[in-house]
């Protein structure tokens, strides 16, 4: 299966939104069931964008906002 | 001088120490020349995992310009208070101004917190008037009256 198939539309439009690990509902798209960040091949997102999300759903994991893990407790 | 975002996390036990703690930091800002340009108190949240055998913080973030001396003794303050379980520093371009989202959405929590407290109040106010209610009841009572109160209305 080509890998382009699972690219979410309207992605792109999601991108012009600042990501700020404060914004926890935003955040949320972008971490899947189990609590990992979903890869920039499957949301769509581009690279720089992905590292910007990166760096922010760390930033709120680090204050317990988001979990690491579907794991905790 | 430099614009940073700092958000630190207070253990639940001493949450009433917060606002003295944040005049204390706001104090010593000001005493090294910096400027604060935004204090958010979020309350006490639920952490998303266990920190410190901690299920509950309670948050604040605030938005200072600070020159580096203030900083390191603002981080050192943190670092030997045992009350702060954690804290985050980073930082921005400029001064932010404005609500973040967290804080909105605890502002609406509060707002419906405020609304239900205010709706149980005329509920018990009405019943008094009534006389239906002897105000000495006890809480089983009083849930007993609720649901009579619903059914009635």
């Amino acid at each position: 299966m080509s890998r382009f198939r699972r690219r979410r539309q309207g992605e792109v439009n999601i991108q012009s939104e600042e990501a700020d690990y404060k914004d926890l509902d935003f955040l949320r798209q972008f971490i899947g069931e189990t609590g990992k960040i979903v890869p920039a091949r499957i949301s769509g997102a581009s690279a720089k964008f992905q590292r910007k999300l990166t760096n922010e759903i760390n930033r709120a994991r680090f204050l317990a906002l988001l979990p690491y893990t579907d794991q905790h407790k | 001088m430099r614009h940073y975002e700092i958000v630190f996390l207070v253990h639940p036990d001493q949450s009433d120490q917060v606002p003295g703690m944040v005049e204390r930091y706001q104090s010593l800002i000001e005493r090294g020349g910096g400027k604060v340009h935004r204090i958010e108190d979020w309350g006490r949240r639920q952490l998303t995992f266990i920190i410190a055998k901690i299920h509950k913080a309670h948050y604040v973030m605030m938005n200072i310009e600070v020159d580096k001396p203030t900083l390191d003794e603002l981080e050192s303050s943190f670092r030997f208070n045992d009350a702060v379980i954690r804290h985050l520093m980073i930082r921005r371009k400029q001064a932010e101004t404005g609500q973040s989202k967290i804080y909105e959405e605890e502002l609406r929590d509060q707002e419906k917190e405020r609304e239900r407290d205010r709706r149980r109040e005329e509920d018990v106010a009405s019943r008094r008037r009534d006389g239906s209610s002897d105000e000495e009841g006890g809480r089983a009572e009083n849930t007993a009256d609720d649901t009579a109160v619903e059914r009635a209305e």
